[in-house]
């Protein structure tokens, strides 16, 4: 039992959800943004980005998609990645096979942390992610 | 000893009690503890430490002492209620009663996903979701998930994977090729287009909450585990000879030990080992049809 992932907690706010309708299908939004960190380290506007603070991790990716900003990150956990869905963190499993499954899909696994963050925004919508939980490491 | 039925064959009140006493658990409070044990005795096997509700053999054993420690407290509001089961492969529609507005309520709406009719429906007070992956406090379904459309599991597809023999194997997990019944039936592999297999894919179906962590929000999720406990019923009855597996606590120097646990290991947090649930028959049993 001594790592073994524990999901916890993460009782939501119950304070009040903003107006804004999330929507758990997948939107039907027209154009699905794609805002991609070029190699170069220039934004998705060309514009030059800050340089990364002492210590940070650069991204895996870091994108909008369907409105969403998602952004992987190299990780020294047991998944090896960490996931942002608007700065909110995607609590994500590694499966044997080196796929991952997260909180929003447990019964679906992605070959790719991309994968596994665009298909989290299909499920929640625009909802906002609340469940925490405790790492391991 | 009592019994669970099909949950096409319950009458309009066992239907509605089996309702109230499901809402009678949820105002209490009671409920949603067992949303988050789900969630958190979901340990994936590309980790460390001991797999006890999926990815690992306990699949078939703990969520039958799971649905049994549920039904118990709903018989404690009513004596007479009992667990229902659903066949997908017969009532595998979003059309079907299942999902009329006297029982499970009916599919999400298409802006949010939120559910709007029956006893489960954010707007008729009796449930709010307080345990979610995300902060929506409203009940969310996506059947049939019509963006990809899936479907539901067909008898075919169970009747070849109830003719697997043999338990489950080394190294017990959900690796593709870790062949047996559990893993057939548990659903991971086959690809993402399908939507997963026979248990994984009806969560899928089923969508909203039924595919995250949370997943038992939706009151659904007992009927579909009553039917994947009666699976294995019945792959019991088909193969007399097999059992589970593993019997004994796997070697020192096996890599799945200490994340595995074997017949007569107590399986968290029940103290209840995998042989003391094998018999289903000495707690209830099953009215097939």
């Amino acid at each position: 039992m001594t790592r073994r992932r524990m999901i916890r907690s993460g009782v939501t706010a119950v304070a009040a959800v903003s107006g804004t309708a999330a929507a758990l299908r997948p939107m039907l939004t027209t154009g699905q943004q794609r805002a991609n960190v070029a190699p170069d380290g220039a934004g998705a506007d060309g514009a030059p980005q800050a340089p990364l603070a002492p210590g940070a991790v650069p991204a895996l990716f870091d994108e909008v998609y369907r409105g969403r900003r998602i952004q992987g990150f190299p990780d020294a956990g047991a998944e090896g990645v960490a996931i942002k869905v608007d700065g909110k963190p995607l609590q994500v499993m590694r499966r044997v096979d080196g796929s991952w499954i997260s909180v929003a899909n447990h019964y679906q696994p992605y070959t790719t942390p991309l994968a596994t963050a665009r298909a989290a925004v299909d499920v929640i919508g625009r909802a906002e992610l609340s469940m925490t939980t405790e790492h391991h490491h | 000893m009592y019994t669970r039925v099909n949950q096409r064959n319950l009458t309009s009140s066992q239907r509605a009690r089996f309702v109230k006493a499901v809402i009678a658990l949820k105002r209490s409070g009671s409920y949603d503890k067992y949303v988050r044990l789900h969630a958190e005795y979901f340990a994936a096997d590309g980790e460390s430490g001991l797999r006890m509700a999926h990815m690992a053999p306990t699949f078939f054993p703990w969520h039958r002492q799971f649905l049994l420690v549920f039904e118990r407290e709903l018989q404690t509001i009513d004596p007479q209620v009992t667990l229902p089961y659903w066949d997908w492969t017969t009532d595998n529609q979003p059309t079907s009663a299942l999902w009329a507005a006297d029982f499970m309520g009916g599919n999400g709406r298409d802006s949010d996903g939120q559910v709007m009719t029956g006893p489960f429906a954010y707007q008729a007070g009796a449930w709010p979701i307080t345990y979610g992956v995300t902060d929506e406090k409203y009940l969310t379904r996506n059947l049939g998930r019509p963006d990809r459309p899936i479907v539901l599991p067909t008898e075919a597809e169970l009747s070849d994977a109830l003719e697997i023999a043999t338990y489950d194997t080394d190294p017990w997990n959900s690796a593709p090729d870790t062949e047996g019944f559990r893993n057939e039936i548990e659903g991971w592999t086959v690809s993402e287009s399908m939507g997963g297999y026979l248990h994984n894919r009806v969560h899928q179906w089923v969508g909203g909450h039924m595919v995250g962590a949370a997943s038992p929000n939706d009151p659904i999720f007992w009927l579909h585990h009553a039917f994947i406990d009666l699976i294995w019923v019945r792959w019991q009855r088909l193969h007399p000879k097999s059992a589970y597996l593993p019997a004994q606590p796997l070697a020192a120097d096996d890599p799945e030990h200490g994340r595995v646990v074997s017949l007569n290991e107590p399986m968290p947090p029940f103290a209840v080992k995998p042989s003391a649930v094998l018999d289903h028959r000495q707690f209830y049993t099953y009215e097939e049809g």
